[in-house]
């Protein structure tokens, strides 16, 4: 099937009803193979594909999708999509940009491993995953949900300004709950691991560290209720930084749903804290040589040590401002407009280890999980979740503390980190998000 | 949607290996969702997502393909690829007899979604927007969404199994920003239900403008308190509480390998003898009501708790073929890209003895949950977490100033047992709550106002604490 031909019909359709036009089509697989006790339990494979067509006339738009490829269907779909248009509003600022050269990069977004592997390694990787979780510790009685899944994309996109591409990306995943007990105590820790390439996911270190994370938070306690430091683990932090992120949009700053706002220029954190967003960086979850409406992918440097000095725009924030896209067009499926969101979103690392970090801290909480993160507010600056970990005493990680909560507004939060360890890694936690081990000082702990 | 002959082949094709039981999912589902912000209808979608996807069960595995072209040829091919790897001793079947399952619920729609146009349908989100906005002028910010779903599913099995449901969903959310100085606050309100059109004849500019109070209030709010306290929970959305604290952990895939902190526990106290929790998917007019489930399991009301013991967990037919029972209608899945699990309905509190006003009376210091956000469960210990979006401090059983945003963390298995005043207030939430475990689910939850002694709030003010050191 010539995908780029289908897309090209929906254009010509449209711009015969004098309207400009944008044809996105994702074509993919997908599989998802869960294990349990040694054997599959779920396995699920399959192809998928979809057109999604925005259409905007006289600065009004609309939206149709179809994973029907059959001519009527497309021409119905993008008929509809010419319909929907004239209930929106109409918006100067509203346009599809014109093709803008792209950059030179190699991605690495693409294995070819994943296509050719064969469902039996993609079984062993599971098994092996579940069986590193349950020898991670005596203490570890059972796993469930260990899942490993893949999936194989390419995304043709075609607009009337005239601009046509296509790419292929691929990503490899697993996770899984890991359950330790013991005469007192029972808890489930969960890991996980997602990449670009099947090579850079280890079955045994997504295993292991879900083991030994449930087995060390056994006979975790409240402690006093008190302000502390508190040392972030990558996995802790990063769904506080994708909430970050989403106050870092030009959209939010334009329609007053920052707690940012108006700050562009000033010291909004230490100076250990410079935030980036990189759609380019090689083997990144999010990267990709164009954005959801064709602008080229860019790296924008947010935060620069503490200072704003930057935000990101799609074509429609970047017409309002009179500025360019910075490429942070997403999209979730064929089945929804692109919208402006980060891409590869990031704290810089810094020169510590973690466990140095660690070793600077006289009283305070080292955080390994967080949960209830979706509830992070970037308008209000709101933070308040629940946190598990350790005690730290002199440096030294002891007791492990459970059902505390830490709460601190967001900007106080950005000033008062004081130290950022070197361990970056992304997790897939509100988008492709990167953190390191940091630090941050004067956390209310809620605990007896 | 297809042929009843063709759905045959492709089970008799699914069973070829020997399997137990193969399974035909089909979905047909067409949306369209409106989005006017900053004043502007900016976003109008809409669109049809259909498909299907055979599944095949061998021992405790189930294999499952899934395609979006609906021709024989293509069903065939995915129940040949489930079929793949299923190892039997099963004797393919040529015929399978299929009976058409009536279910007696109605889910009545009186008006169907097409009876309006899109252009009224944006009308009305203009009027959202401008009772937002003129509420008061510390208003800066609203969006409103209209969404509509008419989702349709036909699920047949090689055990005769032939169910059809058809699913109306209809929402309307409003998230209002206010502003003073440099303090911002939002706040959500939506309705929405299974129904047709006539959801609108509930007032949907009385949900945005209860969001925009409750944004302008927070404004001049506190800091919530730090610390363990007693706290009141609203009745309705306040539901989230039982979701979290208990409903994920007794979905029966957590249950059955030992996992969830209820398993094992049928027949024992879990709660006070004036507590009886439900899940309820024959409810009309709710958005996680279903005739049956997405495995062709009619629905039913299951008691989970009843005068404070634990009764029933809620199953689907994985969990329930492990444990050779039936399935309680809890077999859900998002679209036919995934396979189904066990997923909550309409799950609530019942109404409890104690009177609503009695119970913040009843407090000398603590907090009233007054609206709740979202919240999460780490489900081996049951410990979980909900986040309250307006709070109130009560104080010698009064509610006395507003306070901001905090997340309760509580103990499943502890908060039930220590509940100990339950309203006679049950009401389920006006229509919002979407469910996440890998996949998304629509769902009600509900309560009457309850009182909960002890949980540790996460705020960030230490003087309402009351703890000496």
């Amino acid at each position: 099937m010539d995908y780029f031909k289908i897309a090209q019909s929906v254009i010509e359709q449209a711009t015969a009803e004098a309207a400009e036009a944008e044809a996105y089509i994702a074509i993919g697989s997908q599989t998802n193979i869960q294990v349990q006790r040694g054997e599959v339990e779920k396995l699920s494979r399959a192809g998928s594909k979809g057109l999604g067509i925005r259409v905007i006339r006289e600065g009004k738009m609309g939206y149709a999708y179809t994973s029907d490829f059959s001519a009527s269907s497309v021409q119905r779909a993008t008929t509809a999509a010419l319909t929907l248009a004239d209930v929106a509003d109409a918006d100067e600022y509203r346009t599809l940009p014109e093709p803008r050269p792209l950059p030179e990069a190699d991605l690495q977004i693409y294995d070819p491993a994943i296509a050719t592997l064969p469902t039996e390694a993609k079984v062993d990787f599971a098994l092996r995953m579940e069986t590193a979780a349950l020898q991670a510790d005596p203490r570890v009685v059972m796993t469930n949900r260990a899942t490993y899944l893949d999936g194989i994309a390419t995304v043709y996109l075609v607009n009337s300004k005239g601009f046509s591409g296509s790419y292929d990306s691929t990503f490899a995943g697993a996770y899984l709950m890991a359950m330790a007990a013991d005469e007192n105590d029972r808890g489930v820790a969960f890991g996980l691991g997602v990449a670009t390439k099947w090579a850079e996911i280890s079955a045994e270190k997504i295993g292991q560290e879900a083991g030994e994370r449930a087995a060390k938070l056994l006979g975790g306690q409240p402690i006093p209720t008190q302000e502390a430091s508190i040392v972030y683990a990558p996995f802790a932090a990063a769904g506080l930084l994708g909430a970050l992120s989403q106050a870092l949009t030009a959209e939010a700053m334009q329609r007053n749903r920052s707690f940012l706002q108006g700050k562009m220029g000033q010291d909004v954190a230490a100076d250990v804290v410079t935030f980036l967003d990189n759609a380019l960086l090689p083997g990144g979850m999010a990267s990709r040589p164009f954005d959801a409406e064709g602008n080229p992918s860019s790296a924008t440097r947010l935060i620069n040590e503490g200072v704003l000095q930057a935000v990101l725009y799609d074509a429609y924030t970047a017409n309002r401002d009179g500025t360019d896209s910075t490429g942070n067009a997403g999209r979730m499926s064929h089945r929804h407009a692109p919208f402006l969101t980060a891409s590869n979103f990031y704290l810089q690392p810094g020169q510590q280890t973690p466990e140095e970090v660690i070793a600077g801290v006289d009283k305070g909480l080292y955080v390994v999980n967080t949960m209830n993160t979706h509830s992070i507010n970037p308008v209000s600056g709101d933070y308040s979740v629940s946190a598990q970990g350790f005690w730290i005493e002199e440096g030294q990680l002891g007791q492990p503390v459970n059902n505390v909560t830490i709460a601190i507004p967001l900007d106080k939060l950005l000033l008062n980190v004081t130290a950022v360890a070197n361990d970056l890694i992304f997790l897939p936690f509100g988008g492709s998000i990167g953190s390191p081990t940091f630090r941050v000082d004067g956390v209310m702990i809620g605990g007896t | 949607m297809i042929p009843i002959e063709t759905v045959q082949k492709v089970l008799a094709a699914a069973l070829k290996n020997g399997a137990d039981l193969a399974e035909l999912y089909l979905e047909d589902k067409d949306t369209l969702s409106l989005t006017l912000d900053d004043g502007r209808l900016e976003q109008a979608t809409q669109g049809n997502d259909m498909g299907g996807g055979v599944r095949v069960f061998y021992g405790n595995t189930a294999t499952y393909a899934y395609t979006d072209d609906l021709s024989e040829k293509a069903l065939l091919e995915a129940a040949q690829a489930a079929a793949a790897a299923a190892r039997g001793t099963n004797e393919a079947r040529v015929t399978i007899d299929l009976t058409r399952r009536e279910s007696g619920l109605l889910f009545p729609v009186q008006r169907p979604f097409d009876q309006m146009s899109a252009a009224d349908k944006a009308t009305i989100l203009r009027q959202m927007d401008q009772a937002a906005r003129a509420y008061h002028p510390a208003v800066t910010q609203v969006r409103a969404s209209y969404n509509q779903t008419s989702r349709r599913v036909w699920i047949y099995n090689s055990e005769g199994v032939w169910a059809e449901d058809d699913r109306e969903i209809i929402e309307l959310v409003g998230v209002v920003t206010a502003q003073k100085g440099d303090v911002r606050q939002t706040m959500v309100g939506a309705i929405g239900g299974q129904m047709g059109l006539e959801l609108l004849d509930r007032d949907p500019v009385a949900a945005i403008e209860d969001a925009a109070a409750s944004a302008v209030l927070m404004l001049d709010s506190r800091p919530a308190p730090a610390g363990e306290m007693t706290v009141v929970i609203n009745n309705g959305w306040g539901g989230v509480l039982f979701h979290e604290a208990c409903g994920h952990c007794m979905e029966a895939d957590f249950i059955t390998q030992g996992l969830s902190a209820y398993a094992g526990l049928v027949g024992e106290r879990v709660g006070p003898d004036f507590l009886t929790a439900v899940d309820d998917g024959t409810i009309p007019g709710r958005r996680g009501s279903i005739r049956f489930d997405d495995e062709g399991t009619p629905s039913q009301r299951t008691v989970l708790i009843e005068n404070g013991i634990l009764k029933e967990y809620m199953w689907d037919l994985t969990e329930a073929r492990r444990m050779g029972r039936d399935s309680t209608g809890n077999g859900r899945r998002q679209s036919f890209r995934h396979m189904p699990m066990p997923r909550m309905t309409n799950t609530f509190i019942a109404a409890g003895p104690h009177d609503p006003e009695e119970i913040i009376r009843s407090v000398k210091k603590g907090l009233y949950a007054k609206k709740l956000g979202g919240g999460q469960v780490e489900i081996g210990r049951g410990d979980y977490v909900f986040a309250v979006v307006e709070g109130w401090l009560i104080e010698d059983g009064k509610l006395t100033a507003p306070v901001r945003g905090a997340t309760l963390v509580g103990n499943g298995p502890d908060t039930l047992r220590q509940i100990d005043m339950i309203g006679t207030d049950e009401a389920l939430d006006g229509g919002r709550g979407m469910c996440g475990k890998g996949q998304s689910a629509r769902v009600s939850v509900g309560q009457p106002t309850v009182r909960v002694p002890k949980l540790t709030v996460g705020g960030t003010d230490r003087e309402m604490t009351g703890m000496m050191r």
